[in-house]
């Protein structure tokens, strides 16, 4: 126990170091908490202090991100906790308590406020021989490349829905490493198509759409295939991957096959917590509900950045803002018109981003992509190895389970070391599929993360 | 067979890998040492399959090993986010 922090950040991302920038400069005692060593999140995740790289994440898209990482790493009052991972919220009367576990074993802490900026998660898409070693999320490649200066494998086939496997690839190439083809699912008409449903807003210069058609011409200008209404069907391998195969009969050999088909919140401390969710409709999974200071439903405990809803840097940037603001307006450390002033340019902000946040989400839809591309022997609980066949006899079974935590108790599904992370999505669309109502999903449990009971007996 | 990108670090460190030496570098992950060198599979599942990586943020599980430095008890870690440590030894599966 370390006394009561005035504030607790779950994640050292965007959200969160905005939020601590604010906090901090307001005087507040600020804690930090997150799995990685270092500051920044996923979309800066650093390289170890051991290793020198040069010219680290250049370009624009990361010039101001960067900016603000430095400026929080560099803040006096932050209490930063890298290396642990957060395990549980409680609510208590004063605040709420939080459980944690690293290296040196459990912490307990309490804060008066607690702002959950956990991020998001590459969605896991389950089709035949997903489970190979080579095949991995696209983030996860991203982030060998950014934080540990490994290219991790030699040849490489990006496919999905979501833009961001061009910037993946064409990262992957400036890292020297040969990407033998980049395949969209859907076809170049309907990602057009939906931009034209709105045909004036990417004119405003949003960094991803501008990003992710820089790399496409960094791509085509080095001969790397980048096609379209190519459907991922099944990844082929014995003991690792050895070719990715499409719907249309071709198959490309590779050692990396990495999927990029959309993100999901990390919410898994809120649910468990008991705070009111919405479920995202076209990659599953579960974003906090908000109040316009970023507060959840349960008092004290705040959300902001991707955990409210995948929207990216920038927005998730200005809805840590916002989540301080608002604790220095509860704290009376700020009037209501103060409060509303300072807010009010980053509403403006948000409300053109989170425009063009929407249409990348409507362009990346994964949900006719991934229809269908299980089998019956392919797995979709990664942790238990329960197939879909599987739980399809379980569904059937006389009287079968009413909703997604009844079919993990007789499957096995869900009740692994990920907490269900991987295989949620897919069994609530398979109870759809089957007449069931899928409900809200596994019912979270503690620990968030997996922890050894050693630790947590003291 | 993945490789690392030029970068300027400390001289490397070993590590033992199921018993077998293996060359890493002080504070990458676990993860990246047994990628880089050329070993993918970190277990195999009920039906004897390979498994490896695959979120690389701590998220899936998929990396667990089981880890011993000097001086602790052995300890099943996520390989993506447990920075090496000379004399570390570690048992895939």
């Amino acid at each position: 126990m370390s006394g009561m922090f005035d504030l607790a950040i779950v994640g050292g991302g965007p959200a969160g170091q905005a939020a601590a920038e604010i906090a901090c400069a307001a005087g507040l005692s600020v804690v930090m908490l997150d799995e990685q060593p270092r500051m920044g999140g996923q979309i800066l995740r650093q390289p170890p202090r051991s290793l020198k790289v040069r010219d680290w994440l250049p370009g624009v898209t990361y010039r101001d991100l960067k900016a603000q990482l430095h400026r929080a790493e560099a803040l006096d009052g932050l209490d930063w906790r890298g290396g642990v991972s957060v395990l549980g919220l409680f609510p208590r009367p004063d605040g709420l308590r939080l459980l944690a576990s690293g290296r040196d074993g459990r912490q307990i802490l309490e804060a008066r406020h607690v702002l959950v900026a956990a991020g998001c998660y590459d969605m896991p898409v389950a089709f035949p021989g997903w489970t190979l070693p080579g095949v991995m999320s696209a983030g996860g490649v991203q982030a060998f490349i950014k934080s540990q200066q490994i290219v991790p494998g030699s040849r490489f086939v990006l496919s999905g829905t979501h833009p961001l496997q061009l910037l993946v690839a064409d990262q992957l190439r400036k890292a020297g490493a040969e990407v033998a083809a980049v395949h969209f699912a859907q076809s170049m008409a309907a990602m057009a198509g939906q931009v034209l449903r709105d045909p004036l807003l990417p004119l405003g210069h949003p960094r991803p759409f501008r990003d992710a058609a820089a790399a496409f011409a960094n791509l085509r200008r080095a001969g790397v295939p980048v096609r379209f209404g190519q459907r991922l069907v099944r990844a082929r391998g014995s003991e690792r991957l050895e070719a990715a195969e499409f719907a249309d009969g071709t198959t490309i050999a590779c050692d990396v096959l990495a999927t990029c088909y959309g993100f999901l919140p990390q919410a898994d401390l809120l649910r468990q917590a008991g705070c009111a969710m919405q479920r995202c409709a076209r990659t599953g999974g579960f974003a906090a509900k908000v109040d316009r200071w970023q507060c959840t439903s349960i008092a004290g405990l705040g959300a902001a950045g991707e955990t409210t809803g995948v929207a990216g840097a920038e927005v998730a940037l200005r809805e840590g803002r916002l989540a301080a603001i608002g604790v220095l307006l509860s704290d009376g450390l700020l009037s209501e018109s103060e409060a509303e002033g300072r807010a009010a340019p980053i509403r403006r902000e948000l409300g053109s981003l989170q425009r063009f946040a929407d249409l990348l989400a409507r362009i990346a839809d994964p949900r006719e992509a991934i229809a269908g591309l299980a089998d019956d022997a392919t797995i979709l609980c990664r942790c238990e190895d329960v197939t879909r066949g599987a739980l399809i006899r379980a569904i059937s079974a006389t009287a079968g389970p009413e909703d997604a935590s009844a079919l993990k108790l007789v499957s096995r599904a869900g009740m692994g070391v990920c907490q269900g992370r991987s295989c949620e999505h897919a069994v609530r669309a398979l109870l759809a599929e089957h007449g069931a109502a899928p409900g809200s999903g596994f019912t979270a449990r503690f620990p968030a993360r997996p922890v050894a009971i050693a630790d947590l007996i003291d | 067979m993945s490789r690392r990108v030029a970068s300027q670090h400390p001289g490397p460190i070993l590590i033992l890998v199921d018993g077998a030496e293996v060359i890493a570098l002080p504070g990458e992950m676990l993860a990246s040492a047994l990628l880089a060198a050329d070993k993918p599979v970190f277990r195999n599942d009920l039906e004897g399959k390979a498994r490896g990586m695959f979120c690389n943020m701590g998220t899936c599980g998929e990396c667990f090993v089981t880890v011993e430095v000097p001086g602790r008890p052995a300890r099943r870690l996520r390989a993506c986010l447990i920075p090496v440590e000379p004399g570390m030894k570690v048992q895939r599966g």
